[in-house]
């Protein structure tokens, strides 16, 4: 069985030689995805293939942390990476360390000059302190609040009112759930902590560390006090599901039980509540910028090449592809939804549609704005790790289990153990 | 199902004399019954979301009895991986670990169990030590083993290593230590049989629920196993089952319908190998041991 | 293999059955040990290696910088360590105890007791053991979910009955959200898990004793309750051993279900981290190779010194076998 393939090959290349086409020497090019890249992928052949008939792509799909961490293992030990790799954005800082993946800034590849091409957060995500850059963003996740208009209504309560500062978000979210017997404001009030972590940056700050490395994750950092203590009042007044992660089965059921009233996310959560997640709520839900006037994040990937790959002048090819040319980048967002992160490819015409399941809303000029509107951040290579911990810490807050103080004491000494 | 052992032999067993249905025995039954029945509930789920499109799965009441989606969920599953290839070469590996792990553990077990030698204490606290070192860790170590081999995406690079376990030998060894006599062996050996003959000859006839046991367990471990194949396999005509199905996992995206549909096919041929080594086991049992 | 059945070599030709006798038993165990030097032994020196070193996986191997002791000073003195090793030793008992209290009494059950039901019911409860938790993680979380799991609606729903209503919880237990319940619930799969591995082994394990001596307790008078405690408890000693062995190092080497079952964060407070899950997640969440290194030494330690400890409780009879 194992020999097709092989065998498959060695056809074309005896057909190939029949033809007395030696010029048709055909490249297989390996790409690693995890879901629902790959489906971007998969659609982006047929152009992709058009430009460059020589090229085969072969897609090897893996579950999102299961691609990671095969990559992480190929990636130490110098061989068994794919030539193209996708890259989420909580693991590009990781990656950026070391040298296993091609430094795409310089020449050949010269990824700078697309630079103002692309939304502006997106760039430093993939950079490292001196300047390398490991990857290619291709999609983006502009946050958005999510809400219920039939379920604000029945409770008085304005979108306006509901996203003008925290505490209004939490003192009208209550009457929400009054009004809405058996609903959530909320699906976990650790979101509320995210959001306010990634957003309330003075100048100068990274998420967890400033520009000379020093943690920031401090008992006495008002920015972290005040994501724990808005997280522990929504966990106190019982607004939230305590459904943990987003997609998480709890999570699933809350949803499609129509038990939510609101939900940040990415703008691509829309697909999916449209396709199976909330179908029975079609033009119930809408959407508003997230609470305070501020502007985050969801997920983004990216394409790097591994320094160990044979195909690199290939492997740029298809990243330019998927990432640079503005058809590819919408045809990626009527796939799956992925925001596109090229910035012409949101001025096409089909952003500035209204979107049949939010009742007709031109939320998509929204999330491009908002796109726009999220801040650069200065990575770390410890931010990954930095997180982690912040969101145990944060857990064990929520839970009961650790006070605010001690919680981010103890985050703070984990964080500086590793930071040495 | 039922053996013919039992009519056959009534006066050996004293136990399967005319049971009188009294209260405790009838608690008893009650009690095995409902432990399976909730041992099994898992697994009765397994199959009725197999037949569920993914909204259903996440209803409330989540469903109890099955759907009609099952086509749907087979085409998407074969759709998304080329699912009959990954079994084949999820077979292929436990077929192989199966087969060496049986044959050298029980021979080991063998020489563990009925020989007096030097450095027999030694060599098996040995082995007892290795079973204690948590092996999650070895991934990158066991990534550069195998490339040096050159044993990347091929099936070797974990049948291979798997050949023998530690667990397998410790298993096989307290058996013929405890279940076969040593008059046995000396008998074959004042015949006059070689060591590897005694072996084939007693160890191997009498060892039946033991290698039943171990032959189960390989198996199922490899076949369930992900971390190994995870670090091996490249390329998704490679993938054993449980890795091509992780890889339809996205997420945010998991057609679980299609999942649980390739999880329920994925158990049948456990099942069928489980049909059969359990009538090796229950026959050994109802038969007795065929020693005094 | 094949080496043993060769004729005898012509120069030493009386002592060939003395020759094959005495080295019979070292060819046969060889197979084990080197396959042990060949892919065993290696990931055993790089870890030790790596304990002393700084790490972050990812980086290339060249990237290894060394820094003495401080990755096991930096576990002994880390709180979430040993609360890890606490959350450890609870499950392991937690969920290694019912076990064998279910397994022994049932083998004994479907070898004696069960007629025609012999073959079913032990593939029911074998069930467990051959499915992949990874794969049906989905199942379990409708069983659990706090809003929306099977589980809480039965127990509401028995709530409500007459009589022993009161034995059961009337209120949505948060099973995963809340740290009393964490332990339970991952013991609950554990225990549901293995149960029927254990049952397997005592059955074979069972099937070594003799019939006729309950043939001769039966005549002599003696209950199935008295046969069990005089003729089957003693003599099972020896898988007794090997199953209570394979729970203490599996159940201190729990990683998957309390993975699995929240999602790797450990639950509420952290009650199901278990110490092999703060490793994976030193080493691939935190990416500190080295302190996880040596993480897997201390617990190696710690397994080693209980597992000593069950196997003088179990004295010699049970390692030795009948010697």
């Amino acid at each position: 069985m194992r020999q097709l393939p092989r065998l498959t090959l060695t056809l074309t290349a005896v057909l190939c030689a029949a033809l007395g086409n030696a010029s048709a020497q055909k490249t297989t090019l390996t790409v690693g995805v995890f879901p629902d890249l790959d489906s971007v992928v998969k659609a982006a052949l047929p152009g992709f293939n058009k430009l460059y008939p020589n090229i085969t792509v072969k897609i090897n799909s893996l579950a999102y942390a299961d691609h990671h961490t095969a990559l992480t293992t190929a990636l130490s030990t110098g061989k068994g990476a794919a030539d193209v790799v996708a890259i989420d954005f909580g693991y590009v800082a990781r990656f950026a360390e070391g040298n296993g993946l091609v430094d795409i800034s310089k020449a050949p590849y010269n990824a700078g000059q697309f630079r103002n091409q692309f939304v502006a957060y997106t760039y430093p995500q993939a950079m490292t302190q001196d300047g390398r850059m490991v990857g290619m963003p291709t999609d983006i996740g502009p946050g958005a609040m999510f809400y219920r208009t039939d379920m604000l209504k029945k409770a008085g309560v304005s979108a306006a009112s509901l996203n003008a500062s925290w505490e209004s978000y939490i003192s009208n979210g209550r009457k929400v759930v009054a009004a809405n017997p058996g609903s959530f404001l909320i699906p976990d009030a650790g979101q509320a902590a995210q959001i306010i972590i990634r957003t309330g940056l003075k100048s100068g700050e990274g998420l967890f560390f400033d520009k000379s490395n020093n943690v920031l994750v401090d008992p006495k950092n008002p920015r972290f006090v005040r994501a724990f203590t808005i997280a522990k009042q929504i966990r106190d007044a019982k607004l939230d599901a305590r459904a943990g992660g987003a997609f998480s089965p709890e999570w699933t059921t809350a949803f499609q039980k129509g038990n939510l009233a609101t939900e940040f996310s990415g703008a691509w959560l829309v697909g999916h509540m449209q396709n199976w997640l909330a179908k029975d709520y079609s033009g119930k839900w809408a959407s508003q910028q997230l609470p305070g006037n501020t502007f985050a994040s969801w997920g983004g990937s990216f394409y790097g090449i591994p320094q160990q790959s044979q195909n690199k002048t290939e492997a740029w090819a298809l990243i330019k592809y998927l990432t640079t040319n503005k058809d590819q980048q919408v045809l990626a967002f009527k796939t799956t939804g992925a925001f596109p992160a090229l910035r012409s490819a949101a001025n096409d015409p089909v952003f500035n549609e209204g979107v049949p399941y939010l009742n007709g809303q031109k939320a998509r000029v929204l999330w491009r704005q908002a796109a726009l509107k999220i801040q650069p951040l200065d990575v770390n290579k410890l931010d990954p790790i930095a997180e982690q911990i912040v969101n145990d810490a944060l857990n064990s807050v929520l839970d009961g289990s650790k006070d605010i103080t001690g919680a981010l004491t103890e985050a703070k000494n984990l964080i500086t153990r590793r930071a040495r | 199902m039922t053996t013919a052992p039992i009519p056959d032999r009534p006066a050996t067993r004293p136990a399967r004399r005319a049971p009188t249905l009294d209260g405790k025995r009838l608690a008893a039954y009650a009690l095995i019954a409902l432990g399976a029945v909730l041992t099994i509930a898992p697994f009765y789920f397994m199959f009725v979301f197999a037949t569920h499109t993914r909204s259903d799965i996440f209803q409330l009441p989540p469903p109890t009895w099955f759907g009609s989606n099952l086509d749907e969920n087979y085409r998407n599953l074969v759709e998304r991986v080329p699912f009959w290839r990954n079994l084949w070469n999820s077979l292929y590996l436990a077929v192989l670990t199966t087969g060496f792990t049986l044959f050298f553990c029980t021979l080991a077990g063998y020489a563990f169990a009925m020989f007096s030698f030097k450095g027999r204490e030694v060599l098996f606290g040995l082995l007892l030590a290795t079973m204690l070192i948590p092996g999650t860790l070895n991934i990158v170590p066991y990534a550069l083993i195998m490339q040096a081999l050159g044993w990347i995406d091929q099936p070797r690079a974990l049948w291979v290593p798997g050949m023998a376990s530690a667990f397998g030998i410790f298993l096989m060894r307290q058996y013929i230590g405890s279940s076969i006599p040593r008059e046995l062996v000396e008998a074959a050996r004042i015949d006059g049989a070689t060591e590897f003959g005694i072996f084939r000859r007693v160890i191997v006839p009498l060892t039946g629920p033991a290698m039943a046991t171990l032959g189960l367990v390989t198996f199922v471990q490899s076949w369930n196993g992900f971390l190994g194949p995870l670090i091996i396999f490249r390329t998704a005509e490679t993938y054993t089952a449980p890795l091509a199905l992780r890889s339809m996992q996205g997420i945010a995206n998991t057609d679980w319908g299609a999942l649980m549909c390739g999880v329920a096919l994925t158990v049948v041929p456990l099942l069928i190998l489980f049909a059969l080594a359990s009538r090796q086991l229950i026959e050994g049992l109802t038969a007795g041991a065929t020693k005094g | 293999m094949q080496a043993t059945l060769k004729p005898p070599k012509p120069r030493r030709r009386p002592s060939w059955s003395d020759f094959q006798r005495r080295y019979a038993p070292y060819l046969f165990i060889s197979p084990f040990f080197i396959l042990f030097f060949a892919f065993g032994l290696f990931p055993i020196v790089f870890n030790a290696y790596l304990s002393f070193h700084q790490w972050q996986p990812g980086t290339g191997l060249g990237e290894m910088k060394f820094v003495g002791l401080r990755n096991y000073t930096d576990n002994l003195t880390d709180p979430t360590f040993w609360q890890s090793l606490k959350n450890t030793a609870i499950l392991a008992l937690l969920s290694g105890l019912p076990q064998h209290l279910i397994a022994i009494p049932l083998a004994f059950a479907i070898q004696g007791g069960l007629r025609r039901m012999q073959n079913f019911v032990t593939a029911v409860y074998f069930l467990p053991y051959i499915t992949s938790i990874v794969a049906i993680s989905v199942i379990f979380f409708t069983l659990f979910s706090w809003q929306y799991g099977v589980i809480n609606s039965v127990l509401n729903a028995l709530s409500g009955l007459p009589l022993i209503g009161a034995l059961f919880p009337s209120e949505k237990i948060n099973w995963l959200g809340e740290k009393e319940y964490v332990q339970s619930a991952v013991a609950m799969v554990v225990v549901w898990r293995y149960t029927g591995w254990n049952m397997l082994l005592y059955l074979s394990g069972l099937q070594a004793i003799p019939r006729e001596l309950y043939e001769a307790a039966s005549v002599d008078g003696a209950t199935r309750a008295q046969q069990f405690r005089y003729i089957t408890l003693p003599l099972l000693r020896p898988i007794m051993f090997i199953a209570v062995t394979l729970s203490l190092i599996g159940g201190l080497q729990l990683f998957e279900e309390p993975f699995i079952l929240t999602n790797g964060s450990g639950g509420a407070g952290q009650a199901g981290l278990t110490t092999v899950m703060y490793m994976y997640r030193t080493y691939a969440s935190y990416s500190d190779a080295g302190v996880a290194a040596a993480m897997s030494w201390l617990l190696f330690i710690v397994i080693g010194v209980l597992t000593l400890v069950n196997n003088r409780a179990f004295g010699r009879s049970g390692l030795a076998g009948r010697d």
